[in-house]
């Protein structure tokens, strides 16, 4: 495989990949001149400009190998026009069915020639590029080399594998982050550093420090301290939930900050709480114990709804106009944080709860921040700037041919059947025009070799 | 999944933290991309080897391009031909220059679990949880081993790509789940024949009608339908019904390699054949509205009916071939296949292609040109 | 001279695959056998299965026999090697190989 996937400002060709300059090229890309060419000029010039997107990184021999004049169509059946008609009103007259003027409609053509690359979409690096799962297909490509990709189960080496209809694919969820997400900016990539830093430090000293607590609470077992103590925390908590959930647009590093904040108060309020029985630092468990914690509290509050509908009407005003305040201002002690984070506080030690002080807006605001912390936390060990984001210039080229099914939550996709053309479409993703797609079909139908 | 973005308001307060797309951040982004802006060059004593192409990049990418960099949850942004207007609708194709490529939707995270749900948990069949959407059968089944296998890494804790997931979502169109469903796609696709590419003139008299079937028997060269035959199947979607019930009704013609089975009319061929003959069902009886769709689904559990036993006897006689030896205290258990090595089986000096087991005085031809060396098929 | 039923061994390095064959007990391995009357791909494969949790996961080998053509051949006197006679065992055509462990 010769090494030409360079999007080349000069040459403007046009490649299977997600880049800026591809973008670019796509965008003032114009169809090569005909008049004064041979055809056989203009057929090589379609032919070189179509190969240059469609699997580039394939020989031109195997490719030429891969080529089928051969082009799979569908029609659209209405089933109501065949049950009205078995075909006879269609064969009467001359041949072209007798039909009045106003009932004859131009045909809408099928692209064929559009269909010429047919053959390469059913290649598994160019289908993962398809599937969205990776940035360009070198980089798909190198997924499966790296043997991040397993088809119906088992790994799978050779890019150049062709997918049967109803093979299932599937990537390293990690890697199409990797491939999909915004990279570290430079700055990250120092904040990331000193973070680590400063981390390993804290936890060197937190250690100590909590090998002298529970040396002390062994011996005094003091119980008031540490209550105090979680309230604080839960309203730092409640506090540092909003933040993240408001509308500002803070600078990123700021806002990571934050979540930072969010996590570790997470975690503190977790470790203080009698409910959980194992202290865990994933995420996940974390998660799942919170909204536990929540749900309880949901499925109480439910039956006392009718007896404090007053409350919970006049609540939401308030919430509201808190939360607005918080916007605002900075959001250290509104009321209605307080009043969550002492209800919370109290479902965390397993009490019974005055669930009516609580609105359904503060639920839904720490538990959307809980989710957004699970599914996409910080993580400065991942290889994409986190929180993960799309890259940019991604949405341009985001899209998803038919003839795949595609999980993404689990990266993985089924190739249903081999893409085919019908009346006004056809299902091959190609950027060029009929003006390219025919002289190309062309240039391969004409057998050189 | 989380909770999907379900407005535009919403979606706003989530966006600095989903996509990051806050105008501080792209400000400053854009500045550091063009070197010929950026101060570091400032002291250099020669000019910053910018050509005239990346400048006119940078440029574009700085105006009309700002665009595309970042998406709006909810909506196509593809690159549109010219300027891009900003209450202009976005278009739906992704490459400007092609027409015939549009950007098709995609199932919604919730369509997904329902059509999970429905084939796996309330066990209706495929077929009519496929016209119920409006999907495509294969989809279906796809559908169900995909929603199946994230269930299944869901519950080994297996890592997700969530926020990739809910990206991607806001990016291409979706089908919602919606109330009265929305049709995903075209179901009744019928694939076009590779006989059916010429064009062939065939002349017949105008007093008989000439039918779908005719038309298939012409394009496969079969002999033409007495009147007896013809009279036996007023309209195509009668042979449908009888080729359904035996497969094997359906006429072969020709000789050696040329052996094929005469093309079949469009009614035979279609995923979903009874929709016809409810139409003609309706057309027939106007009024019936609650008979006709009774008699619809009798024909349509009829139909599962035959098939789910077609499935059945193919499963069981593909497990009654396979002997399964479970040795004690070993590792690994055996699969005792039947083999026949006969003269069919072998060829007349053993050495067929086809013979099970591998050739004696044949080279291998792993090393041969133009032979496929790496695996053609994975099994599922 | 004794005929046999043994493995000649196929495929490529560190990739064996065998057939069964039945062959005079002095010709070469390679050589051409009497008959071949089976298969055995030693390398063991793990059932990978999308769909049904249920199914049994431990791997698997797979072996290939013509049965009428095994009974035939052991009936007219065909001396298993060690390894077949463990795989005829195990499809019922033949018991278990006496070993000297079991006799003493």
């Amino acid at each position: 495989m010769r090494n030409r996937a360079s999007n080349t400002l000069s040459k403007g060709k046009i490649r299977q990949s997600w880049n800026k300059y591809n973008l670019y090229n796509l965008q003032r890309f114009r169809s090569p001149p005909t008049v004064n060419r041979t055809f056989f000029q203009q057929r090589w010039a379609a032919k070189a400009i179509s190969r240059a997107y469609h699997g580039e990184q394939v020989r031109e021999g195997q490719w030429k190998r891969m080529f089928s004049k051969r082009i799979r169509s569908v029609f659209p059946m209405n089933t109501a026009d065949l049950a009205a008609d078995d075909g006879s009103k269609m064969s009467a007259g001359r041949g072209s069915g007798l039909l009045t003027k106003e009932e004859r409609q131009p045909a809408r053509l099928v692209p064929y020639t559009h269909m010429a690359f047919a053959p390469l979409e059913r290649r598994l690096d160019v289908a993962i590029f398809r599937a969205l799962f990776a940035s360009s297909a070198r980089q798909a490509r190198q997924f499966v080399i790296h043997g991040a990709v397993t088809v119906n189960g088992q790994k799978m080496r050779h890019p150049s594998y062709l997918l049967n209809p109803g093979d299932l694919f599937q990537v390293d969820p990690e890697r199409v982050m990797f491939a999909t997400g915004a990279p570290k900016t430079k700055f990250e990539r120092r904040e990331t550093r000193q973070l680590k830093q400063k981390e390993a430090e804290e936890e060197a000293e937190a250690a100590a420090e909590a090998e002298a607590e529970a040396e002390t609470e062994k011996s005094e077992s003091s119980e008031k301290p540490k209550k105090d103590d979680s309230r604080g925390t839960l309203k730092a908590l409640m506090a540092q939930a909003k933040a993240i959930m408001s509308t500002d647009k803070d600078l990123a590093a700021k806002r990571k900050q934050e979540l930072r904040g969010f996590q570790k108060a997470v975690r503190r309020v977790l470790s203080r709480s009698e409910t959980s029985t194992i202290l865990t630092d994933s995420l996940e468990a974390q998660f799942s114990e919170l909204t536990l914690m929540l749900n309880a509290k949901r499925t109480e509050k439910k039956p006392k709804d009718d007896n404090k509908k007053k409350d919970v009407q006049e609540k939401p005003a308030e919430s509201e106009a808190s939360t607005e305040t918080a916007v605002e201002t900075k959001p250290s002690t509104p009321e209605a944080g307080d009043k969550l984070s002492e209800a919370f506080q109290k479902a965390t030690e397993g009490n019974e709860v005055d669930t009516s002080e609580l609105s359904d807006e503060e639920f839904d605001i720490l538990r959307r921040a809980l989710t957004q912390m699970r599914d996409n936390p910080i993580d400065t060990s991942k290889p994409y700037a986190t929180p993960w984001r799309p890259r940019d210039y991604m949405s341009a080229f985001a899209f998803i041919p038919r003839y795949l099914e595609v999980n993404q939550n689990i990266c993985a996709a089924v190739y249903l059947r081999h893409p085919v053309a019908r009346p006004g479409f056809a299902e091959v993703p190609t950027p060029f025009s009929e003006a390219i797609a025919t002289p190309a079909y062309g240039w391969y139908l004409k057998r050189r070799w | 999944m989380a909770p999907r973005i379900q407005s535009q308001r919403v979606s706003n307060t989530l966006l600095p933290y989903l996509t990051s797309s806050s105008t501080s951040s792209s400000s400053f982004n854009t500045s550091s991309c063009s070197p010929s802006l950026s101060l570091a060059r400032q002291f250099s004593a020669t000019a910053a080897p910018q050509t005239k192409l990346r400048r006119q990049m940078f440029e574009w990418l700085n105006t009309d391009g700002v665009n595309y960099k970042h998406h709006v949850p909810g909506e196509m942004n593809y690159l549109a031909k010219g300027r891009r207007d900003a209450d202009s609708a976005p278009s739906n194709r992704p490459f400007p220059n092609n027409r015939n490529f549009v950007s098709e939707s995609v199932l919604s995270e919730e369509l997904r679990n329902e059509v999970y749900v429905q084939v796996v948990e309330q066990k209706k069949s495929v077929r009519a949880v496929s016209v119920q959407f409006g999907i495509d059968m294969k989809r279906i089944a796809a559908v169900v081993r995909l929603v199946e296998l994230e269930r299944r890494q869901r519950s080994q804790g297996k890592p997700m790509a969530m926020p990739y997931a809910r990206a991607v979502h806001e990016m291409v169109p979706v089908t919602p789940l919606a109330e009265r469903p929305v049709f995903h796609e075209p179901i009744n696709d019928l694939p076009a024949h590779p006989s059916t590419g010429a064009q062939i003139f065939y002349p017949t008299t105008e007093s008989r009608s000439f039918t779908r079937i005719d038309a298939g028997r012409v394009f496969s060269a079969a002999p033409e339908f007495q009147d007896a035959q013809r009279a036996a199947y007023p309209h195509p979607s009668d042979l449908a019904n009888v080729i359904f019930k035996k497969p094997r009704k359906i006429e072969w013609v020709g000789k050696g390699a040329n052996y094929r089975q005469v093309l079949q009319p469009a009614d035979v061929r279609i995923p979903h054949p009874q929709q016809v003959q409810m139409e003609r069902d309706r057309i027939a009886f106007p009024q019936e509205r609650r008979a006709v769709l009774d008699r619809h689904a009798e024909r349509l559990a009829k139909q599962e009916k035959v098939e789910q036993t077609r499935r059945e006897r193919a499963k069981k006689v593909h497990e009654d071939s396979i002997n399964l030896v479970e040795p004690e205290g070993g590792r690994f258990d055996f699969r005792i296949k039947d083999a026949f090595f006969t003269n069919k089986t072998v060829g007349h000096d053993g050495r067929a292609p086809f013979a099970p087991g591998r050739r004696y005085g044949v080279p291998t031809n792993d090393r041969k040109r133009g032979v496929v060396k790496i695996p053609t098929f994975v099994k599922a | 001279m004794v005929v046999r039923i043994r493995l000649a061994r196929f495929g490529n390095k560190h990739d064996p695959f065998y057939n069964i064959v039945v062959a005079q007990a002095r010709s070469a391995r390679g050589g051409k056998p009497l008959e071949v009357i089976g298969t055995y791909n030693p390398i063991p494969k793990r059932p990978v299965s999308l769909y049904n949790e249920n199914v049994n996961t431990r791997p698997y080998k797979e072996v290939a026999l013509d049965q009428a053509r095994a009974k035939y051949w052991l009936g007219v006197g065909a001396q298993p090697s060690d390894p077949v006679w463990k795989l005829l065992n195990m499809a019922g055509l033949v018991a278990p190989k006496p070993t000297t462990y079991n006799k003493a």
